[in-house]
């Protein structure tokens, strides 16, 4: 492609959005606005994400064992439950540790309880399984092995919290995937105005031989540049909001755990810029196709 | 130069507009194509343009086939082709000098030779003192002469016009005719679709009669009145 040409290209596309100018303004704003619900829900989503992770790798499986348990059966059993395959780690908690532990969360509540007989907890183990998900399954059949008196794993919480996180990342790209198709479908639009508008333009150009290339490239300049400068303008807003919203979190929510600005701000705005420019590029090319013909 | 060969043109719901014709046109020649309205003169112009392909027949333009051109040799062959319209067809937004040189632009022309060859264009249609003027600003007779430089801009070796005195009066339409028979005899061959009885017969070119699809008469130096109504 000839630089001239390149440089005409660039002209055209410029003068069609000034000329344009309220159209230019409405499909930015378009993109913008969903580029900026798209973006904090990529926000959102990453964050959701994060949380659930950072429970999940706190669930464990808690086993209390029958009182009248020998060391040796314990120990029997510690390595039966070590050698099933989804177990990541076991730990031997005897019920004096138990109450320690208790005692220094609750203090004076639990007081008086270390004499002989009077410990009212039991021995357990703590098990973590490979992946949080196993851990209903490995539950299970804990179940079946004796020796064994309750299994304990928050069972609904993190069934529930598995199904969730589940949902929200299918209905989260559903629901992504809807705006982007939106965007696209509102850029062909304005562009297929802008085009309307130079039908004549185009006419003439097709009969005195340019070719569809030459014809298309402002259009797509045109759309890349909307879409271009309709990604940038969220990215800036994002940029700046997120990192209040965390110096907030910190300082007023200090135990949920955000993911740093500096780790996600960069690929979002790349990614947004990509889909605005994508969606500008294909728009116009969508836009196209009808006046190309003869 | 142009090689019509069995052609025939049924557009999609409606009887057929072209029915076999047969027709050639040498380099350098000058054929007027006349007939009553709705003969299938806009059709015959059209075709040789490659605005649509024919429905059946070999059309064959400087000894190529055009009905088998390629989507991408379209805008190739339409530049060794000028084309002016009734209607003109001219960038309002634009002085006479840009509508020019947009024919160039969109073909990838350096700029100098832009800057050289569009005064020299509009020099010859007469327009030399009008080229900042936009087209709102000229009579319908200087704007057909803008769209005549732009047809001539990229030289093409053949010049097709229909009507292109469709909306000019009788001393206004000569001008633009006589122009199109300067351009002819620099070397350029002229097909023109007309109504205009009086500069058929005083031109004394080729005319080429069609009625109701079919050329019925075909003649060097002929007239307008004999035939048609
Ligand atoms: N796009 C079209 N679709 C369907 N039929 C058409 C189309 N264009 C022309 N026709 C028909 O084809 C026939 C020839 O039309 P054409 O325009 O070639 O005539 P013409 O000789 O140029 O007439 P005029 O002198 O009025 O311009 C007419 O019957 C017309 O109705
Ligand atoms: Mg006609």
């Amino acid at each position: 492609m000839l630089i001239r040409n390149i440089a005409y290209f660039f002209k055209e596309a410029m003068r069609s959005i000034v000329r344009n100018g309220w159209m230019s303004f409405a499909s930015v704003a378009v993109v913008t606005v969903t580029l900026l619900i798209l973006g904090s829900f990529m926000l959102l989503n990453i964050n959701v994400e994060q949380i659930t992770q950072e429970i999940k790798d706190q669930v464990e499986i808690v086993v209390y064992l029958d009182e009248e348990l020998a060391g040796s059966e314990v120990e029997q059993l510690r390595v039966a439950v070590i050698q099933l395959p989804q177990v990541e780690e076991v730990r031997y908690v005897s019920k004096e540790q138990a109450l320690a532990r208790l005692q220094s969360q609750l203090g004076e509540l639990v007081a008086g309880y270390e004499e002989e007989g009077r410990n009212p907890l039991r021995d357990s183990f703590e098990i973590r399984t490979k992946i949080p998900e196993d851990i209903p399954a490995v539950a299970q059949t804990l179940q079946t092995l004796p020796g064994i008196a309750r299994v304990d794993y928050g069972t609904d919480v993190v069934e529930k919290l598995f199904r969730f996180t589940g949902a929200v990342r299918w209905v989260g790209l559903a629901f992504m995937g809807g705006l982007a198709f939106t965007a696209l479908f509102l850029i062909a639009n304005t562009i297929k105005l802008t085009v309307n508008a130079r039908a004549k333009e185009i006419m003439i150009m097709k009969w005195v031989g340019a070719t569809e290339w030459f014809i298309r490239w402002p259009f797509v300049i045109e759309g890349v540049l909307l879409g271009g400068i309709g990604a940038l303008l969220p990215a800036l807003a994002l940029f700046y909001l997120y990192h209040e919203v965390v110096a907030w979190t910190k300082v007023n929510l200090f135990f949920l755990p955000l993911v740093p600005p500096q780790m996600v701000l960069v690929s979002i705005t790349k990614l947004l810029l990509l889909i605005g420019i994508t969606i500008g590029g294909l728009g116009s090319l969508l836009s196209m196709r009808r006046f190309l013909k003869v | 130069m142009i090689d019509m060969q069995h052609v025939n043109m049924v557009y999609p719901n409606s009887v057929g507009a072209l029915k076999d014709i047969n027709f050639s046109v040498e380099r350098g020649e000058f054929v007027f194509i006349v007939g009553s309205s709705g003969a299938g003169k806009s059709t015959l112009i059209r075709l040789i343009g490659r605005e649509f392909l024919p429905t059946s027949g070999s059309i064959r333009v400087f000894g190529k086939e055009i009905t088998r051109l390629r989507r991408r040799e379209i805008p190739l062959f339409r530049r060794s082709i000028g084309v002016v319209f009734q209607d003109f067809r001219l960038l309002e937004k634009r002085t006479v000098y840009d509508n020019v040189a947009f024919a160039m632009q969109v073909v990838g022309a350096s700029p100098r030779e832009i800057r050289r060859r569009v005064p020299e264009a509009l020099e010859m249609v007469g327009l030399a003192g009008k080229a900042k003027r936009k087209p709102d600003e000229l009579s319908g007779g200087e704007q057909q002469r803008v769209c005549l430089a732009r047809a001539i801009i990229n030289q093409p070796s053949l010049i097709i016009a229909d009507e292109p005195t469709g909306n000019l009066d009788p001393q206004t339409s000569l001008g633009i005719v006589d122009l199109l028979k300067t351009i002819n005899i620099r070397g350029t061959t002229v097909i023109m679709a007309t109504h205009a009885k009086d500069i058929v017969d005083r031109m004394k070119q080729r005319v080429v009669v069609l009625e109701n699809g079919k050329i019925v008469s075909d003649e060097q130096k002929g007239g307008y009145s004999h035939h048609a109504h």
